[in-house]
């Protein structure tokens, strides 16, 4: 982990590709894609189901191993970091936002938060704190000690961020937000999502094919058939 | 927003190199999340739980008939107050045999080192039963004013009872089988009349019971001729070495064994362990019952890792390592150990205290309480090895699938 440098850009990804499985049942889900993601950018990749954005999400995420290609996150080659090295490379960098929610059911909603913070080395009390914080944050700070199943999906989404946000990461990523949610709640997740992003300072990165929130996105990258097919802004 | 940008790209700098936890406060973490996991589903807590008193349970019940056979069998040996025995060569068990000649006994008596030595008369004898019919018994003949050699445990008369002719002391859990006897009462043994002066409790061996005589009364009753004794119980001088007096013991009764108290119960022990099937059977039971309770629960460990994979892969995805979620799963497992170990014990030792009698007693000693909860803590380790087999394979990638 000692190739990083400062820079503006904080994802930078070029020609990269991933195949899944081998042989006659070989299936390239990305085809030499470039994308990047500056520093405070909200970029939304959108695409229709298959076109490789979950996939895009997962390398960018490290949770996932690219076949071919480069990714930088801040200045550090990601593709070539050890296995080892990648879960706190995750912890440090990234917060995650699962189209699921993806909460630990047994934590309450702000322990789930307390969990990222104590895994980064705050104390518990600490954590709980910041936690309790968080949630508020995210207008549900009366729901604290509520388990995962006592909450809406709107609710546990707006968990989910404040766990993303937990530590302040620099970059965050949105799988599919709005998914579970229904039209009105999708937009109030993700607009409080690009406000607290903003004020905490990250760059977002949401892969979504809900054309209600395009609007709020800094930019669109069209994902088709593993290959940017499109850029706005 | 650009000197924004610039900050914040350079905070994962110093977010990488400080955002270490130390162990401790990564252990504390995962215990909680571990302990929350493990008690969040009730069920399966409950189920795995079950495995685990199950074999604590079986084995310990298992591990306290085999204790409880072998100290039945060393029973006599360890309460004879003796530090020496002259025996048969190659005596194995305490069972009459060949004799030992009343020459050992003077031997011994006159060996340095030796501060008494007195002799032991061990037989079998029938008792005729009032309504027809016998029992049998084991007679056993010590001389007064020690007694020693017994009897022991007296609930009912005294010893010294043993000193008024043909009186006996009788195994008071046995008495229904011996006609319904009471203090007074007489029966016929080997076919001499005889008072029940007495009463012990528990002398009940993996042989008929006990039933002591005076020396003089209990050879008439064994037909045992006055040069002939069973066996040489020997007590050594303050501050004497028993081995060095044994030594010094055998080289004057070479034809004899000369054992000290913790070589014969050692020769019993190992006699019973090789030559009856009393230890592989219930070491086959005791394995069996920690195989089961090892199988329910690892199977409820996995079960439990697939029903919450989706948990287990947002926290890989959220940083923790395979070494983090090892560390959960055995602090969970030693958790599982420590409290089964726990209510298993409990339980135990009630079912050992219920079913005490003299006929079969539980054998627990304080050793076995102290080593269950860490046998089952390493067990249960073991147990969630497919779990985590399982965890490590885990993609994180799969959460967003």
């Amino acid at each position: 982990m000692n190739n990083i440098n400062e820079s503006p850009r904080v994802v930078d990804v070029n020609g990269l590709s991933k195949v899944y499985g081998s042989g006659a049942i070989a299936f390239e889900a990305l085809k030499k894609v470039d994308f990047y993601a500056d520093a405070g950018e909200f970029v939304m990749i959108s695409g229709p189901s298959g076109s490789g954005k979950t996939t895009l999400l997962s390398i960018l995420g490290c949770v996932l191993r690219p076949t071919a290609g480069r990714v930088v996150i801040f200045g550090h080659d990601v593709s070539t970091t050890r296995e080892n090295e990648l879960p706190s490379l995750r912890l440090s960098l990234i917060g995650f936002v699962f189209q699921g929610f993806n909460l630990i059911a047994s934590l309450s909603a702000s322990e789930n938060i307390a969990l990222v913070l104590r895994l980064r080395g705050w104390e518990p009390k600490q954590a709980q704190s910041e936690a309790v914080k968080l949630l508020a944050e995210v207008g549900i700070g009366e729901k604290a000690d509520s388990l995962p199943r006592d909450l809406s999906g709107g609710q546990r989404q707006r968990v989910a961020i404040a766990r993303a946000l937990a530590g302040h990461p620099p970059l965050l990523l949105a799988d599919e937000p709005t998914a579970n949610l229904d039209g009105q709640t999708g937009l109030q997740v993700t607009e409080l999502l690009k406000d607290l992003a903003a004020i905490h300072g990250s760059t977002v990165v949401v892969v979504t094919h809900d054309p209600r929130i395009h609007n709020l996105a800094d930019r669109i990258v069209q994902l088709e058939d593993g290959q940017i097919r499109k850029e706005s802004l | 927003m650009k000197t924004q940008q610039l900050s914040n790209a350079a905070g994962p700098i110093d977010a990488l190199a400080t955002h270490r936890p130390t162990r401790i406060l990564r252990l504390r973490t995962m215990l909680h999340v571990g302990m929350k996991m493990m008690f969040y589903d009730k069920l399966k807590f409950a189920g795995t739980l079950f495995g685990v008193i199950f074999a604590v349970v079986l084995f310990n019940q298992q591990l306290g008939v085999f204790l409880g056979l072998l100290s039945k069998n060393t029973m006599f040996v360890d309460n004879a107050r003796a530090d020496l025995w002259i025996v048969p060569t190659s005596t194995e068990t305490l069972q009459p045999g060949k004799p030992v000649p009343m020459s050992a006994l003077y031997e011994a008596r006159t060996t340095p080192g030796v501060a008494w030595a007195e002799p032991l008369l061990y037989g079998g004898a029938s008792i005729s039963l009032p309504k027809g019919g016998s029992e049998q018994v084991t007679v056993i003949g010590t001389k007064a004013p020690y007694w020693r050699g017994g009897p022991w445990n007296i609930v009912a008369g005294s010893v010294d009872v043993l000193r008024n002719p043909d009186v006996m002391i009788f195994e008071d859990s046995e008495r229904d089988k011996l006609g319904g006897v009471n203090l007074g009462s007489v029966r016929e043994v080997n076919g001499h009349r005889t008072v029940v002066g007495g009463f012990t409790w528990g002398l009940l061996p993996f042989a008929p019971s006990y039933s002591f005589a005076e020396y003089d009364y209990a050879r008439v009753l064994l037909g045992t001729p006055s040069d002939e004794t069973s066996f040489v119980l020997v007590g050594v001088g303050a501050g004497a070495n028993p081995d060095s007096v044994a030594l010094a013991v055998r080289k004057r009764v070479p034809a004899y064994d000369v054992l000290t108290t913790h070589t014969f119960r050692n020769r019993i022990l190992r006699y019973l362990l090789e030559s009856t099937g009393i230890g592989f059977t219930t070491a086959t039971s005791a394995m069996f019952g920690l195989i089961v309770g090892l199988v329910i629960v690892s199977l409820s460990m996995f079960s439990s890792v697939i029903d919450n994979i989706r948990e287990f892969g947002t926290l890989k995805a959220i940083g923790c390592g395979n070494k983090d979620l090892a560390l959960m799963l055995l602090v969970q497992s030693a958790a599982y150990g420590l409290i089964g170990s726990l209510i298993g014990l409990a339980l135990i030792s009630n079912i050992a205290e219920a079913m005490r009698s003299p006929k079969l007693a539980l054998a627990l000693p304080w050793l076995t309480y102290a080593c269950t909860p860490a046998v089952m803590v390493l067990l249960c380790g073991l147990a969630s090895l497919l779990a985590l087999s399982r965890i490590r394979k885990l993609e994180p990638g799969m959460v967003f699938r």
